[in-house]
């Protein structure tokens, strides 16, 4: 039995927290149909005008509150004759109105999701009122997937904002991020920050849907939120200084500009800028830090021979981590004479070393030609001047977040070979803190979660790559050590389909190709219905919602990426003052 | 209470039952005008007309074929007619004390019991209490269902309108729509008639 004091502010609490029995929410139809396998029927007693695909319902069914999503409007008729007959010419308007009104119909299916047992009358049954909601406070009682049928007749009704705040939870609370409105009735949406990245998730569409603005609101709320370090490989330069819109012109506030001291920028190669401007730091990477299966890795690029892992293995154990750095310096071509004007290879001659190495010299010419890219990149030195992914390592570390600009170096080359040769410097030190961590080292404190963002990131996941990077490992891994991805692409059927079914959450705006619509339902619960769904999206600002960190699909509004947001984000700490921003800095 | 009295029944059934009367009388009763017959224990029974009925006699034949008749006698023999003027009536329904019942009345009304035409407060009374009795209406598909329908809506949309109802019309249409939806061609039929009037 709860105490008076205490049943007062659970009440409070309800009315702030719960589904408001007394709010506006007319019926727009009632259950005639349906099952488990297939879809509910409910017929619509309002215009179908008023209701759209991906409508969020629910059904009220005895005790139970049944929630789904619309996933087709039919037009019916009791009679074909009365759908074919235009009735309206023969009759008065008033008589053809009624006619259709009786005899033309409009049925919507519903996909149900969840089922929730839905508590007794506050004002009715306080009592009981308070035990139920006692209950939803220990969580209890809690949406379940549904596991039976509502009754026939059962009320269809547009959800209300306490239904969505129950299901998706409730802004501001928790890690409960706003990422976007229903479409009807604009009520607020919120993805579960810390659910989202316990798996890797993928963010899809076609170009020009506004992935990029929906990727910067995710990753402005990741960096809010704190609890997780975000590494983002920034191939366009695009999420971490300010940017402007190739469609509207608008400006587009960076990621670095708005959290200054949480955001580290970072440039690739030595002197690089990013937009005009100078980065944090830069990051060279070190040659002894290639190793063969990075190179390997760029075989599709390079178009590298099947003798290549032959040639490297060679290297490998000719020079040690030292490989790279000799290979470049080897001569090509290159041959002295003997005494008896015979030709033969020089010493620190690529020909030279396969001799002795027993490798195919013709091999080993080729291997290098095709590496000539990577020898003249500019940000592989011998000697870095500092050890910048140390540095990286520590920003994400101690609660910054990284953002590193490719700058110049937009090739898929450069792409592939730094995003993956750090991804798996970094996902080894966490494997090997996680494992220190759990085998209860002394000191060994709990790593701290990393959300790595890659864009096009079916360059790195496609089939033939996809068994050899690190990040399908990271994806199929889930959370194990500490590290996810998050995926960013607009081809997803380009991705290999087993690091597909692994993404826990799938956030999609339109996709126009078929291929690419079915990739992104892959391992998913009612594909047929959210194909339609995912096929009618508006081309912008229109994303579909589904997958593991999400309780249902949902078709939702994105929320926009502009100062209101930015302002509901930061409050007033978005409009500081330079000396401000500097203050905080430590200037 | 309406007190014009329409004839005398000449012979009744469960369902219906015939009304005669004189010519002089004919005046009142129309096609599709709501009738009540009185009976014992506060009981009456409520049709609807759906036949008029003039049968001939064997004078009338022979005056049809006489040449040269006064109109007097043309006049005498139309008015003072052996044989009376037929009235057939759908039983709709009864009441008994305030109850309204659209159901087939208990017995029917016995020879020579005096049939009344329905007053518009009696109209508005026996149909305001829902729609039960098209079913007496619609069970007999031989009458001219589209042109009694059409009738009776007029009348009783009248007697609704006064008694302040004025959504029975359009409830009325609606429920003929939901029975008779199953038949395209006779509610399309019904509907023709209904917006005739």
């Amino acid at each position: 039995m709860l105490n008076p004091e205490r049943n007062h502010v659970e009440n409070e609490m309800s009315v702030q927290n719960m589904p408001m029995k007394n709010e506006e929410q007319k019926p727009i139809g009632y259950i005639v149909g349906g099952g488990l396998k297939a879809n509910l029927q409910a017929r619509l007693t309002v215009p179908a005008q008023t209701v759209q695909e991906g409508a969020f319902v629910v059904v009220e069914s005895g005790n139970w509150l049944f929630y789904g999503l619309v996933t087709d409007l039919q037009l019916g008729s009791t009679d074909p004759r009365f759908a074919d007959e235009q009735t309206e010419d023969r009759l008065p308007s008033h008589l053809a109105k009624l006619l259709h009104g009786q005899t033309l119909f409009t049925n919507l299916e519903v996909m149900a999701a969840l089922m929730m047992e839905q508590g007794p009358d506050p004002l009715a049954e306080p009592e009981a009122y308070n035990e139920w909601f006692q209950k939803v406070l220990d969580e209890q009682i809690r949406p379940e997937p549904v596991k039976t049928v509502p009754q026939h007749h059962a009320e269809v009704r547009l959800a209300r904002a306490g239904d969505i705040a129950e299901i998706f939870g409730k802004e501001g609370e928790r890690s409960f991020f706003r990422i976007g409105d229903t479409i009807e009735g604009g009520h607020p949406v919120c993805v579960d920050l810390d659910k989202l990245v316990q798996r890797s998730s993928g963010i899809f569409g076609a170009t020009g849907t506004g992935k990029s603005f929906l990727t910067r609101v995710i990753l402005a709320g990741l960096i809010k939120r704190d609890k997780t370090a975000v590494l983002i490989f920034d191939m366009h330069n695009e999420y971490g200084p300010d940017d402007t819109a190739s469609d509207t012109g608008m400006r587009v506030p960076g990621l670095k500009g708005k959290f200054p001291s949480k955001v580290r920028m970072v440039g690739l190669g030595r002197g690089a800028t990013i937009r005009g401007k100078s980065p944090d730091y830069t990051l060279e990477i070190a040659e002894s830090d290639i190793k063969p299966e990075d190179v390997m890795m760029l075989a599709q690029e390079l178009n590298l021979r099947e003798t290549t892992p032959t040639t490297l293995e060679a290297l490998r154990a000719s020079f040690h981590e030292a490989w790279f750095h000799e290979f470049k310096h080897m001569r090509t071509n290159a041959y002295n004479f003997d005494e008896e004007g015979k030709r033969y290879p020089a010493p620190d001659s690529v020909e030279a070393w396969a001799n002795e190495a027993g490798v195919h010299p013709g091999a080993a010419e080729a291997l290098h030609s095709k590496l000539r890219r990577l020898f003249n990149a500019p940000y592989i030195v011998e000697q870095p001047a500092a050890n910048a992914l140390q540095q990286m390592i520590d920003n994400l570390d101690n609660g910054q977040h990284v953002v590193l600009s490719f700058g110049k170096h937009e090739t898929d080359l450069d792409y592939l070979f730094v995003s993956n040769l750090l991804t798996r410097r970094i996902r080894d030190v966490w494997e090997h803190r996680t494992n220190n961590f759990r085998s209860g080292h002394q000191g060994a404190s709990e790593p701290r979660p990393l959300v790595i963002v890659v864009e096009e990131a079916h360059k790195l996941l496609n089939r033939e790559m996809a068994s050899q990077t690190t990040f399908s490992t990271i994806a199929r891994e889930m959370r194990k050590y500490y590290v996810t991805l998050l995926v960013i692409d607009q081809r997803p059927s380009q991705i290999y389909d087993e690091v597909m079914s692994q993404l826990g959450t799938r956030i999609t705006g339109w996709l126009g190709d078929s291929d690419d619509i079915q990739s992104v339902l892959t391992g998913l619960a009612g594909r047929d219905a959210l194909r339609g769904m995912l096929a009618h999206l508006q081309p912008k600002e229109e994303v579909l919602m589904l997958g593991w960190g999400v309780p249902m699909p949902i078709v939702v509004h994105s929320r926009r990426y502009d100062e209101v947001f930015w302002e509901e984000l930061l409050g007033d700490k978005c409009r500081r003052s330079s000396e401000e921003i500097l203050d905080e800095l430590g200037f | 209470m309406s007190e014009i009295e329409i004839g005398r029944l000449l012979r009744s059934g469960t369902t219906g039952f015939v009304v005669g009367c004189k010519v002089n009388q004919l005046n009142a009763p129309s096609f599709g005008a709501m009738v009540r017959v009185p009976l014992e224990q506060n009981y009456e029974v409520y049709g609807l007309i759906y036949d008029i009925h003039i049968e001939d006699d064997g004078l009338v034949r022979q005056l049809i074929t006489a040449e040269d008749v006064p109109e007097e006698v043309l006049r005498d023999n139309r008015e003072n007619r052996n044989v009376p003027v037929e009235i057939g009536v759908l039983a709709l329904g009864y009441t008994h004390g305030e109850g309204v019942f659209h159901l087939l009345p208990p017995r029917p009304p016995l020879s020579l019991d005096a049939i009344y035409l329905c007053s518009p407060g009696e109209v508005a009374n026996f149909t305001g209490k829902g729609f039960g009795y098209f079913r007496q209406i619609l069970r007999d598909r031989d009458k001219p269902l589209e042109e009694l329908l059409a009738a009776h809506l007029r009348q009783a949309r009248g007697a609704q309108v006064d008694v302040g109802n004025e959504g029975w019309f359009e409830d009325a249409v609606k429920e003929l729509i939901t029975l008779m939806r199953d038949d395209y061609q006779a509610l399309i039929n019904i509907l023709s008639a209904v917006s005739e009037i």
